[in-house]
């Protein structure tokens, strides 16, 4: 099969990478081995967080503290501002509602109650525009009967710093029962599934809007809107209080939307979308890579003009550490990290892991390193991007969107 | 004898381990009134650090027989009175192609000498039996090794003593001896939950710190002369093999692979180290790459088998006192009479030995304990079966299935973890079956009892109790959800944030020096949850 464009990796840098070079008329397929970072999806995606350990108050601004090496730096800042618009307006065009600026942080509410600093912040959630403050005095904190992956008291607790009064409640529903009954059954996605059909949201409204009497505001997990798109939203029509969703426990449930609804994207734009496949290797001939071969596909090959590496971090299997080195496992390429697995380490877990940084070697135009010489059409995308710690800067979803974007226009150049 | 506790034990007994909890059962037993100490929790230091193998003995017939013969002595005393903690699995001794096949009749000779029963198998037989065995083995023998659980064990021992009037303190670290003259009186703790100091005085104080007894010593002013040899083991995420495996050779590194619960375990590593290091011990790359060496030659699919974690524990080795180089070291049970040996009279030692002989140490300790206080009263713990494993499994069945609705697996993982207690999981509502730890089967029903009736401080505690976070996840997922009923019960919701940070911190402990493969990819994703959308930090009180 040929394509003008293949990407290896289906989360969200690939879907971004895949949308827009359809969107520009390229004939692309994804090639995706499953779920990915979007199935933990906390509503928001950062920019940058933190630099550091001090909070970024404008993103924009910061980067230009960062390393050389750091993927922002790598993409060039004079690239970045207009990328980071561009990003927001193909998420819009997908039919996701996100809302927030990259020259300013806003803050989202994490389930530990903390604020949180981030850049866009999907519609389900609420966007505040300060750390120090909460809108409301008396918060009504849901859950259901059950229910073990949302920790209200640690939300009550958080609260407490914002000088609000919050009251947990649980809420018993009988289009539970079932799923209740199974003792692992009682999930997100499950829970989510029954709210997908209407009459169990009306229901549920009903019994919070009896619970809700005397408080400013209703705290529930983010469980509303699986498959059903336009249930998050009846949700908040129906509650007569503002609604302040926050996350549980993964699997997230707007994450999954959200992955479904770039997927959708992708493919009404004509995108070939191949789940549940892996890439086996690839055939190179001089510094080019001429085609791919899948599990599930077997000897068929994939030709492209182009490919696009966006595998992920080690979670996802972009990147695979055993007892003795680190390598890349489709291609065998470059890798940028230590190869003696005493360094990749350090003994307090929160503090900043060396491997974290690790991942695959790139040419400045994002071409993956082989044997120390770039391949001249294949480029790097996302997590599988070394350079940076995301989980300590809170630029996981930057580096992903806006990589993948620069990735697409040197294709389209 | 004396019940008044407001003002003197007739036993204070320091340290939570095996022996500790143990002594604390006899000396209840006897109708002595008797404190137990403990800094932590129940099975922290060696008894928790360990194997878990219930030796048959065999591993030490050649080169110790004295304490081949205890071995085999407790080890069916254990399988009676300890049931629900033990698996009786058998044991190989594995001869391999580089091994003398001449050892064997020597080692055959030493176990049927010491009481321990051996069968030679031919090796085709071997391999049928335990086909996860070295396929290349020449010689197989068959010896009756199992599986123990040593938190379990330790617990119902403390759960036994209790019942028998025993107060038992967690959290509760000796900062002093108390003497009057030349007479030891009794403990001053640190209380760690209220962050105070509080005297407690007993007629007999008892240290059952192992290792930690050097200190215990010197704040009593005497000197007993240790020598810490560190153990790592490595934690496997399956259970390959369903006999324990040893090697038919003279004890030597990593030649032991146990089979327990949902995992198995290869150990283990020695070596000497410094006092100073034994609140502070750590896997180095060196030992896991013996153990991994070492583990596959008794079983290959170790090398593709993913490791959970790595952790090290210290043996309480003693040497005797005409020796302070600590060249003569003994490996059996050593008990002090500070009255005999120092002239200071109220403190006596009990160290050395090993989990398997923890009851034995017991008795022998509970023996001086009354000899001292003037007591007769004769030991029954070798026959008075401990808590949970009271009934027979086929009562067993009908006690648990009365008391659950709920699913097998979080039934049947009650039941092994708790025995004949299973019932007191009592099914609140249908919300109690729930599943809290899904890799464990653990459910609310029993991280509810764990919280209410067995000493649970903090969710270290917990997994101690329950396997909670113990299985292939490491907590990913459970303990965050454990860490919430934890808090519904505490209503301390600071507090909690920082439990689940060191719980996090204390899995990765085990987890960094073996982290690659499914690991780094797990610890990975625990980070983006925990840190990335919890904001979970290490301070969060």
């Amino acid at each position: 099969m040929k394509f003008d464009n293949i990407i290896i990796g289906g989360g969200l840098s690939g879907l971004t990478c895949g949308i827009k070079l359809a969107e520009q008329g390229k004939k692309c397929a994804i090639v995706s081995s499953g779920q990915s970072a979007i199935h933990f999806f906390s509503g928001s995606f950062d920019l940058l967080g933190k630099v550091n350990g001090e909070e970024v108050a404008n993103p924009l601004e910061s980067m230009k503290t960062l390393s050389e090496t750091h993927p922002y730096k790598r993409v060039g800042l004079d690239k970045i501002e207009r990328l980071t618009n561009d990003a927001l307006h193909l998420l819009v065009r997908a039919g996701l509602n996100f809302t927030g600026q990259a020259d300013r942080n806003h803050f989202t509410l994490t389930p530990m109650g903390i604020m949180k600093p981030t850049w866009l912040t999907l519609s389900d959630f609420t966007c505040f525009d300060h750390k120090d403050s909460f809108p409301w005095k008396k918060a009504v904190i849901l859950n259901f009967s059950g229910f073990l992956d949302f920790h209200t008291l640690f939300i009550k607790d958080g609260l407490k710093k914002f000088d609000v009064h919050a009251q947990i409640k649980n809420v018993s529903m009988k289009q539970f029962e079932a799923i209740r009954r199974n003792p692992s059954e009682m999930r997100s996605t499950n829970i989510a599934k029954e709210f997908d059909k209407e009459n169990a949201i009306d229901e549920f409204a009903k019994k919070a809007n009896v619970l809700s009497d005397g408080f400013d505001v209703v705290i529930l997990p983010a469980v509303f809107g699986l498959f059903n798109k336009t249930i998050a939203d009846k949700l908040k029509e129906k509650i007569e209080k503002p609604v302040l969703l926050l996350p549980a426990i993964p699997p997230s449930v707007p994450g999954i939307r959200t992955q479904i609804t770039l997927r959708e994207r992708f493919q009404e734009l004509g995108g070939t979308y191949l789940l549940g496949d892996n890439v086996e290797g690839g055939v190179f001939e001089n510094g080019r890579l001429l085609e791919i071969r899948t599990i599930n596909h077997g000897d068929i090959k994939f030709e492209a003009d182009q490919f696009i590496l966006a595998s992920g971090s080690f979670y996802s299997k972009g990147i695979v550490a055993t007892h003795d080195k680190l390598y890349e496992p489709i291609f065998g390429l470059d890798i940028d990290g230590d190869s003696n697995r005493e360094k990749w380490f350090d003994e307090k877990i929160f503090n900043d892991q060396a491997f974290m940084h690790y991942g695959v070697k790139t040419d400045q135009n994002f071409r993956a390193l082989m044997n120390g010489e770039p391949v001249e059409n294949l480029y790097v995308a996302g997590s599988v991007l070394g350079g940076a710690n995301p989980l300590k800067e809170g630029s996981g979803a930057g580096i992903s969107l806006l990589t993948s974007l620069h990735a697409a226009e040197q294709i389209l150049k | 004898m004396n019940k008044n506790r407001s003002k003197e034990y007739d036993v204070i007994i320091i340290g939570g381990g095996a022996t500790g909890a143990g002594t604390a059962r006899d000396c209840a037993m006897r109708g002595l009134s008797v404190l137990l100490v403990e800094r932590h929790d129940f099975a922290t230091g060696a008894t928790g650090r360990n194997h878990g193998l219930l030796h048959s003995g065999a591993r030490y017939a050649v080169t110790d027989h004295e304490s081949a013969a205890e071995c085999i002595e407790e080890n069916m005393i254990l399988r009676k009175i300890a049931n629900h903690c033990i698996e009786e699995n058998n044991g190989l001794f594995l001869t391999l192609p580089e091994d003398d096949i001449a050892f064997q009749s020597q080692f055959v000779d030493a176990c049927t000498s010491a009481g321990i029963s051996t069968e030679i198998i031919d090796p085709k037989l071997a391999l049928r039996m335990e086909p996860s065995a070295n396929p290349n083995l020449i010689g197989a023998v068959k010896v009756p090794d199992g599986s123990v659980d040593p938190f379990r064990l330790t617990m119902s021992n403390a759960l036994d003593a209790k019942l028998h009037g025993a107060d038992i303190l967690t959290q509760h670290e000796v900062i002093d001896i108390l003497k009057d003259q030349d007479r030891v009186n009794g403990v001053e703790l640190f209380d760690h939950a209220k962050k105070e100091k509080v005297k407690y005085y007993g007629k007999i104080v008892c240290n059952a710190a192992g290792i930690w007894g050097h200190n215990i010593a010197k704040f009593a002013g005497v000197n007993i002369n240790m020598f810490p040899a560190k153990g790592s083991l490595l934690i496997f995420g399956h259970r390959v093999n369903k006999m324990v495996l040893n090697r038919c050779r003279k004890p030597a590194n990593a030649d032991i692979l146990v089979p327990g619960d949902t995992i198995c375990l290869i150990g283990t590593t020695s070596e000497r180290i410094p006092i100073e290091e034994i609140d502070n011990m750590y896997v180095s790359k060196d030992d896991v790459d013996v153990l991994i060496r070492e583990g596959v030659k008794l079983s290959p699919s170790l090398a593709t088998t993913r490791i959970l974690r790595a952790y090290a524990g210290v043996r309480p080795l003693v040497a005797a006192d005409n020796d302070p180089s600590g060249r003569s070291i003994s490996r059996g049970i050593v008990l002090l009479d500070h009255k005999e040996r120092d002239g200071l009279e109220g403190f006596i030692t009990i160290t050395g030995g090993k989990l398997m002989t923890y009851r034995l140490m017991a008795e022998e300790a509970t023996d001086l304990i009354c000899k001292k206080l003037d007591f007769d009263k004769k030991c029954e713990t070798a026959n008075i079966p401990l808590p949970g494993s009271e009934k027979s499994d086929e009562t067993l069945n009908n006690v648990s299935q009365k008391v659950y609705s709920g699913s097998g697996i979080t039934q049947k993982s009650a039941k092994d973890r708790h025995g004949s207690l299973a019932h007191k999981i009592a099914k609140g509502d249908e919300n109690e079956d729930s599943m809290v730890c899904e890799c464990e089967g653990v459910s609310i029903g029993e991280v509810k009892y764990a919280i209410n009736e067995l000493h649970v401080n903090n969710l270290i505690d917990l997994r101690r109790r329950t396997r909670v976070g113990m299985g292939t996840c490491q907590g990913e997922l459970c303990a965050c959800r454990a860490a919430g009923l934890l808090c519904e019960s505490m209503e301390e919701p600071g507090k909690a944030k920082d439990d689940l940070a060191n719980f996090l911190q204390e899995r990765w402990k085990g987890m960094s020096p073996i982290a690659w493969g499914e690991t780094i990819n797990e610890i990975q994703f625990t980070s983006w949850i925990y840190e990335g959308i919890y904001g979970l930090k290490p301070e969060n009180n």
